[in-house]
């Protein structure tokens, strides 16, 4: 046997393959999909970020991890985050705007009009800034389950 | 999956048990490679506890929503702002780290 050493390499990473086939990753929930009302989505994507966040933070602080892989997930980050904040900004408005609607019920009926009209304006933009962020977001969340693969 | 890990590690050391047995102009090179094989499963061990770990949270946020969207429950103000200082905090901590990260690479 010329390269014991090789033959035994070999013959571990052979043996060690279907282990490793059998590996399945924890499934990731999403918590986007469990919501029902645009407000109780914009939480569960916050909430989700911030872990998807806390774990990229993770990666990039753990000296094992490649400088690449560290730069990659920065970039992600710097694309997430501006949506994630604008999504923030929606959600502040909205939660204003609900308040003033519950807050005008017993008030007259234009004023009424006027914190619902409010409200509707305030929904459509927090659906939309939702929408805006729910791809970067993605793309982060995968590039983090990829770094740990 | 960390399991796993503990055992290939167990095993790697059992073989640098084995290490004075190898002839004399190979041992360096075996020594070597499972330091090498030592390293990876270390990082792989890692990023695996970060996986169940991210998980755990992501299944936690999803059984609040749902807890929510059973009762129809609306998020409260405070909730809100819950959620927002933690994608603050996490994106503060984040950057810090690349920087310090950056500021590390040769």
């Amino acid at each position: 046997m010329p390269h014991p050493i090789r033959v035994f390499a070999l013959a571990l990473a052979l043996a060690a393959t279907p282990a490793c086939a059998a590996f399945e990753a924890p499934r990731l929930e999403n918590p986007v999909a469990a919501a029902r009302s645009v407000d109780q989505r914009a939480y569960a994507l916050l909430h989700a970020y911030g872990a998807i966040v806390e774990e990229a933070r993770d990666v990039v602080a753990d000296p094992e991890s490649p400088l690449a892989l560290k730069r990659a997930l920065g970039q992600a980050e710097r694309a997430a985050t501006p949506a994630a904040e604008t999504l923030q900004i929606a959600v502040v408005a909205y939660v204003r705007a609900r308040s003033d609607f519950d807050a005008a019920a017993h008030a007259d009926q234009s004023a009424i009009a006027r914190a619902g009209a409010a409200l509707t304006a305030a929904t459509r933009h927090l659906g939309e800034a939702l929408t805006a962020a729910e791809r970067p977001v993605g793309e982060l969340e995968a590039l983090v389950q990829a770094a740990r693969r | 999956m960390q399991q796993i890990i503990v055992q290939v590690q167990m095993l790697l050391v059992a073989l640098s048990g084995l290490l004075p047995l190898v002839r004399e102009e190979h041992r360096g090179r075996a020594g070597e490679i499972l330091a090498f094989a030592g390293a990876v499963l270390k990082a792989s061990g890692a990023l695996a506890a970060n996986a169940s770990d991210l998980a755990r949270k992501l299944t936690d946020v999803r059984a609040e929503v749902e807890s929510m969207a059973e009762s129809g429950r609306p998020v409260t103000a405070e909730e809100m702002e819950g959620a927002i200082a933690r994608v603050r905090a996490a994106s503060a901590a984040f950057r810090a780290a690349l920087e310090i990260a950056e500021g590390a690479a040769p």
